[in-house]
């Protein structure tokens, strides 16, 4: 069996400006792919290039050998799940009303949410241990509750991809692991293909499987973690110097070079 | 919405006493046990006799049309209103935030200028000259990105176009004969409607409110933002369009046959939020509920009022701006309007 997301030659222009250029990368099912850079990078634009929320100016996504781009919006989203980094909402909806929103793909155009679609909702949201959050006010929940309803939100909408777009950017240290823990055990359970793009690499070296890594548009590095996360390639895109260090668990931490000053 | 059924079912009651009140109050009183024999002998097929002749026929010709218009027109601008609300995630936008009232205005005003003004004229001439406003917005907030953003400036810019052109033929126009009616119909009211106005307003605003109705939900994540939507599944721009279209004809239908009433397209949407919340399931049938009970109290009073009767739109502005002030305190100690 082929890869589930499969993206090639990708490359998009932005007011006649490359913004990226020949991106290529694979991923299977039930892994998680890590966007790495630094900002400006791309990673944000790569993944609205693969949802089609941008249209690339080059390159082909395939989803289980699809052409998405011959594709119509609902087909689209019944393929791929968006957690976006953030929503800010400007009217109130509670969290069961969020997570129903995932159906709208799946809806006959005059049709209503039903009652089963209201249920699975809830249960998305159980799911994920935050039932007692569905008659909440979006707007009022914490960083991480939000996050977790987006994921309910996705979960809720049913698709084989699964794209986040930095979904620990504006979370504590606790809430950035715990979001991160969801993602991975989602992943495995429901054998998705999901793509996150991430500010911390040491994230990236926990979770994901293989690693993309941008510089200025440009696909730098591509493959395994095992083969991507090494000092080399850190310093080169992050323009800093880097230690990378092998924990008890078998797993690495990338930390800057001491620069000697401290606290 | 099943657990608005309460609100649902009270908006439902407060509108029908609502039209009852408006069909007996008036300079003609009708009582309340006339207006019942008028109904038994017209349900039961026998016709009303000689004493109901009089109360009939004003019931029938003047109050029951003037009725129906104000509830379709309220109702229309209150739905209409949510809807470019959520439209353009902003809860300050009104039905006229493309320009539809101000081509009104404009179609009206030539009308009473080129001294074409019956009033079905004046109807036609705003209809369409709302319609062609319409359009140009759109036209221009697509040339400029079709954002949100761009779509609102576009309607300011032909909103300003097309006020400055009411404002030319104000100054041009006979000031004894043409300004008055002028200023009286940009006040808004519903004084001589009829049966041929309620009808023509009812045919676009009925299947207008039907369609909207139907495609309620979506407005849920479109309320969202483009690129959320986008990812749902939501073919963004052309839900847009059909709802602009559908809330343009709407809002024309209304503004043409009763002039600017303006407020309750604001206030009504932001009222039903408070109470039924966001979701559109629920808020768009409540706002059409209100929004036709508000204004048919509206102009109910501007009847009954001493002193004779008064443009409704200026007592809708009376009313409608001190009660959104309250809507607004009230609502930032429940911890903000958006709650």
């Amino acid at each position: 069996m082929g890869p589930a997301l499969s993206v090639a030659d990708l490359s998009f222009d932005y007011r006649k400006k490359p913004v990226l250029l020949d991106i290529a990368f694979r991923v299977e099912r039930g892994t998680i792919c890590g966007l790495l850079g630094p900002n400006a990078s791309g990673k944000t634009t790569l993944l609205k290039c693969i949802n089609r929320v941008l249209l690339p100016k080059t390159g082909e996504i395939t989803v289980e050998g699809q052409r998405i781009a011959d594709m119509s919006r609902p087909e689209i989203a019944r393929l791929m799940a968006v957690v976006p980094q953030q929503v800010s909402l400007v009217f109130a909806f509670t969290a069961l009303q969020m997570v129903v929103m995932g159906r709208a793909a799946r809806l006959a155009p005059l049709s209503l949410p039903s009652r089963k679609d209201r249920s699975d909702a809830q249960a998305a949201l159980e799911d994920l241990g935050i039932g007692e959050l569905a008659h909440r006010p979006f707007s009022e929940l914490s960083g991480g509750e939000r996050q977790l309803v987006l994921l309910a939100r996705a979960l809720h909408q049913d698709t084989p991809i699964l794209l986040l777009d930095e979904p620990t950017a504006h979370l504590d240290f606790k809430n950035q692991f715990m979001i991160m823990d969801v993602v991975r055990d989602m992943t495995r359970a429901k054998g998705l293909a999901t793509v996150v793009s991430l500010h911390d690499p040491n994230l990236a070296a926990r979770y994901c499987t293989r690693l993309v890594v941008l510089k200025d548009g440009r696909l730098f590095r591509e493959g395994p973690r095992e083969t991507v996360f090494e000092r080399q390639t850190l310093e080169a895109v992050y323009g800093m110097k880097v230690v990378v260090e092998e924990t008890a668990e078998g797993s690495h931490v990338v930390l800057p070079m001491p620069s000697g000053g401290g606290p | 919405m099943k657990e608005h059924r309460l609100a649902l079912a009270t908006a439902v009651i407060v509108l029908v006493l609502s039209a009852g009140v408006a069909l007996v109050l008036g300079r003609y009183t009708i009582g309340i046990a006339t207006l019942w024999r008028i109904i038994v002998s017209v349900v039961s097929g026998q016709g009303p006799t000689a004493a109901l002749a009089t109360p009939s026929l004003v019931l029938w010709s003047v109050r029951l049309p003037r009725v129906l218009v104000a509830i379709f027109v309220g109702a229309g601008l209150s739905v209409a209103g949510a809807v470019f609300q959520s439209l353009f995630r902003n809860p300050l936008v009104s039905p006229s935030i493309l320009g539809v009232s101000a081509g009104a205005s404009f179609g009206a005003t030539l009308a009473i200028f080129t001294a074409a003004g019956s009033p079905l004229a004046v109807e036609s001439y705003a209809f369409f000259c709302g319609l062609i406003a319409v359009f140009l917005a759109y036209q221009v907030g697509r040339s400029s990105g079709n954002s949100v953003t761009s779509l609102v400036l576009a309607g300011v810019i032909v909103s300003s176009l097309f006020l400055a052109g009411v404002s030319f033929l104000k100054y041009k126009a006979d000031p004894f004969q043409r300004l008055p009616s002028m200023v009286f119909w940009s006040m808004g009211s519903f004084n001589g409607v009829r049966w041929p106005d309620a009808v023509r307003v009812m045919c676009i605003v009925v299947p207008g409110l039907a369609g909207i109705y139907l495609l309620r939900w979506w407005l849920n994540p479109i309320a969202l933002g483009d690129e959320d939507a986008t990812a749902l599944g939501i073919n963004v721009p052309k839900a847009r369009v059909f709802y602009i279209i559908i809330g343009t004809l709407v809002v024309a239908a209304s503004v043409a046959a009763s002039g600017n009433i303006g407020w309750v397209g604001l206030i009504m949407p932001h009222m039903a939020r408070f109470i039924v919340g966001s979701d559109h399931d629920a808020l768009i049938p409540f706002s059409a509920l209100i929004g036709g009970a508000f204004m048919l109290v509206m102009d109910t009073l501007t009847r009954a009022l001493p002193g004779g009767e008064i443009p409704v739109g200026v007592l809708e502005a009376f009313i409608g701006a001190p009660f959104f002030g309250y809507l607004l305190i009230t609502s930032e100690r429940k911890g903000g309007w958006q709650n």
